[in-house]
């Protein structure tokens, strides 16, 4: 295969002897096929250029999860991304992982995030909810999260985790997701219950990057879902989000469609309502406050009797993993 | 193919954002697309029904998909999550047979005619970029950008998951670019055109919520952005109509003239009037009148 000129747009960051960090762009241009990956190149350029580029890497083969890296500004594993897929016009920028300290150049501390996976237990619990029998379907949604190699693309990428240290972000909420839905797991409620509290689960803003992000679809935002579905047939509906998702259903059900106008007394009570009064007058100044009497569709009689069917006899209408069968 | 579909405008649009409505409408016919309402749709359910009911929120989606079905035609929406809610239950419908069947079971016992799964859910936006000639669209333009820096928020909900949507998503969309182009502007490249405007925790992780959209305001402002367009009445009422909010929250103004792409895309048409300038919170009149668009 022929070669062309590649540019990397490298990020440097070097700690001072005061312990603060200086960013530089270091610019190299180097000879490569289309199919080259970014991991290849990083070595040739420590090889060859500059013995002092720092990165880390290991397996080559996208199990060990060492060269997760911002790629053309995705996180993404080094060793398997192909330079021809994600230049521009011959250039691609590259620097460690965000929403995590730097240590040098490209290096990050992983710790913080390690720290996150920790705070969910990431093990199997003695307990009450241990399942008696294990069917055959019983791993469907475990076998959902296990491919996770923990490589941090999808928590560097988290939109949210951008603005709130304090959220888990989406690793750590599908390895819970892992052990919630495990036939063996003692505790899935006790886990359930610490998943609803602010911050965890409850906190994703539902952008879907970590899908797009994760280099094994895991799909931790499809996890996230299925969490909070859980935790609310469980019962753990005193925070604002499963107060808001419910009334959802509430509203479809009666009147086919939202009601906007009380959506936030049901989501965040009075007190929270009366906190946002200078809100709500902002968005008055517009006309940007909805009508009490919402519009109703016709035929919405059918919702009603659509949800009663399916409260009598539910439908499991989860994803399942593929079955995983021995070679 | 014929430009006529069934109109799922969402929640957002037949309140709080009709403005986007009414310009989508306006734009509609002069390009020559035919929106036809559907009485009998409902709230799609957005992210949350998903949650709490997830069989109930695929029933609600196939109900919809199935009033278009019945008209012969294709569902158009002005929301990303109503886009990505019915394309998420519809390409599950698509690729998940029994569970197509499971769903019809339901609906067919309350008189609801079965959906075949037949139609597909287009962003009225894809419609405009990708199905109509770009110099047809050129010879409607009335008044060009002239130059105008406009950042391009696509927001969430018609990029991921790439795998469901009908058009170009993911890394790969480029349709918000291409129409400022198309209109004779300069889309401003900046961190944050896709990422999330925070809508849905806008009421249960309110500061987050304010942090993240004055963050892609601000990057979008420091890239040289004179104006925002998203293609989504959601981020909207977020980018826009929380930019207040958003400046108090975290001690800084923001300041940076936000609209549904319907809207700027109306101005340039000649159709101000059916604009709703008037009902932004951050007025981009001067803006618009320096450019001579206004």
């Amino acid at each position: 295969m022929t070669t062309h000129p590649y540019t990397l747009r490298i990020q440097r960051n070097r700690k001072g002897p005061d312990g603060r960090l200086t960013t530089m762009w270091q610019e190299f241009t180097v000879q490569a096929t289309p199919t080259t990956t970014i991991l290849t190149l990083l070595e040739e350029i420590k090889g060859e250029k500059d013995g002092t580029l720092t990165f880390r890497q290991s397996c080559r083969s996208a199990i060990c999860g060492s060269c997760a890296m911002k790629i053309g500004g995705r996180t993404r594993l080094a060793c398997k991304t192909h330079i021809g897929s994600v230049a521009r016009q011959g250039v691609v920028e590259i620097a460690p992982q965000a929403n995590q300290p730097v240590l040098k150049d490209l290096a990050i501390d992983i710790g913080p995030f390690f720290a996150r996976i920790h705070q969910i237990r990431p093990f199997l619990e003695d307990g009450p909810d241990t399942d008696a029998v294990l069917e055959k379907s019983a791993y469907d949604q475990v076998n959902h999260v296990t491919q996770c190699i923990l490589c941090g693309s999808c928590y560097s990428d988290c939109v949210m985790a951008e603005v709130s240290p304090e959220f888990i972000g989406p690793a750590a909420l599908a390895k819970a997701f892992r052990f919630v839905s495990d036939p063996r797991e003692g505790q899935k409620v006790r886990r359930l219950e610490a998943l609803s509290l602010p911050h965890m689960m409850w906190t994703c803003a539902r952008c879907a990057m970590c899908v797009e992000s994760c280099p094994k679809d895991v799909k931790p935002m499809e996890a996230i879902v299925k969490l909070r579905t859980r935790g609310i047939a469980k019962g753990l509906d005193a925070g604002p989000g499963p107060k808001h998702a419910l009334a959802f259903h509430q509203d479809i059900q009666e009147a086919g469609s939202l009601n906007e106008f009380t959506l936030m007394m049901r989501t965040v009570g009075l007190l929270g309502t009366l906190e946002e009064l200078g809100t709500a007058f902002h968005l008055l100044k517009k006309g940007k406050v909805p009508s009490p009497i919402p519009h109703k569709s016709q035929g919405v009689a059918e919702l009603a009797k659509i949800y009663e069917i399916l409260e009598e006899h539910p439908l499991d209408v989860e994803t399942k993993a593929k079955e995983v069968v021995p070679e | 193919m014929k430009l006529d579909f069934a109109y799922y405008p969402g929640c957002a649009a037949k309140q709080v954002q009709k403005e986007a409505d009414r310009a989508a409408r306006a734009v509609a016919q002069t390009l020559g697309i035919t929106l036809r309402d559907m009485p009998r749709a409902t709230c799609c359910g957005a992210v949350s029904l998903r949650e709490t009911k997830p069989a109930f929120s695929l029933a609600v989606a196939a109900r919809i998909l199935s009033e278009a079905e019945e008209g012969g035609r294709h569902l158009v929406t002005i929301c990303n999550t109503c886009l990505q809610t019915l394309s998420h239950a519809n390409h599950r419908f698509q690729n998940e047979p029994d569970l197509l069947e499971k769903i019809n079971h339901v609906l067919v016992q309350v008189g609801v005619r079965p959906y075949q799964a037949t139609i597909q859910v287009f962003h009225l936006l894809w419609v405009i970029t990708d199905q109509i000639d770009p110099q047809f669209l050129k010879s409607k333009v009335k008044k060009s950008l002239n130059g105008l820096r406009v950042a391009p928020f696509y927001g969430c909900h018609n990029l991921r998951p790439a795998e469901i949507f009908a058009a170009k998503a993911g890394e790969e969309a480029d349709h918000l670019d291409r129409l400022i182009l198309l209109l004779g502007g300069q889309p401003v490249a900046y961190d944050g055109h896709d990422k999330c405007c925070g809508f849905h925790v806008m009421l249960s992780d309110k500061t987050e919520m304010r942090a993240m959209l004055a963050k892609n305001c601000l990057n979008a402002k420091k890239a040289g952005a004179e104006v925002m367009i998203t293609p989504c009445t959601l981020c909207d009422m977020s980018m826009g109509s929380f930019q207040g909010p958003a400046e108090k929250s975290i001690g800084q103004p923001i300041q940076l003239p936000e609209m549904n792409f319907a809207q700027l895309l109306a101005v340039a048409m000649g159709l101000e009037g059916s604009a709703g300038l008037n009902r932004l919170h951050v007025s981009p009149q001067a803006t618009l009148t320096a450019r001579g668009l206004l």
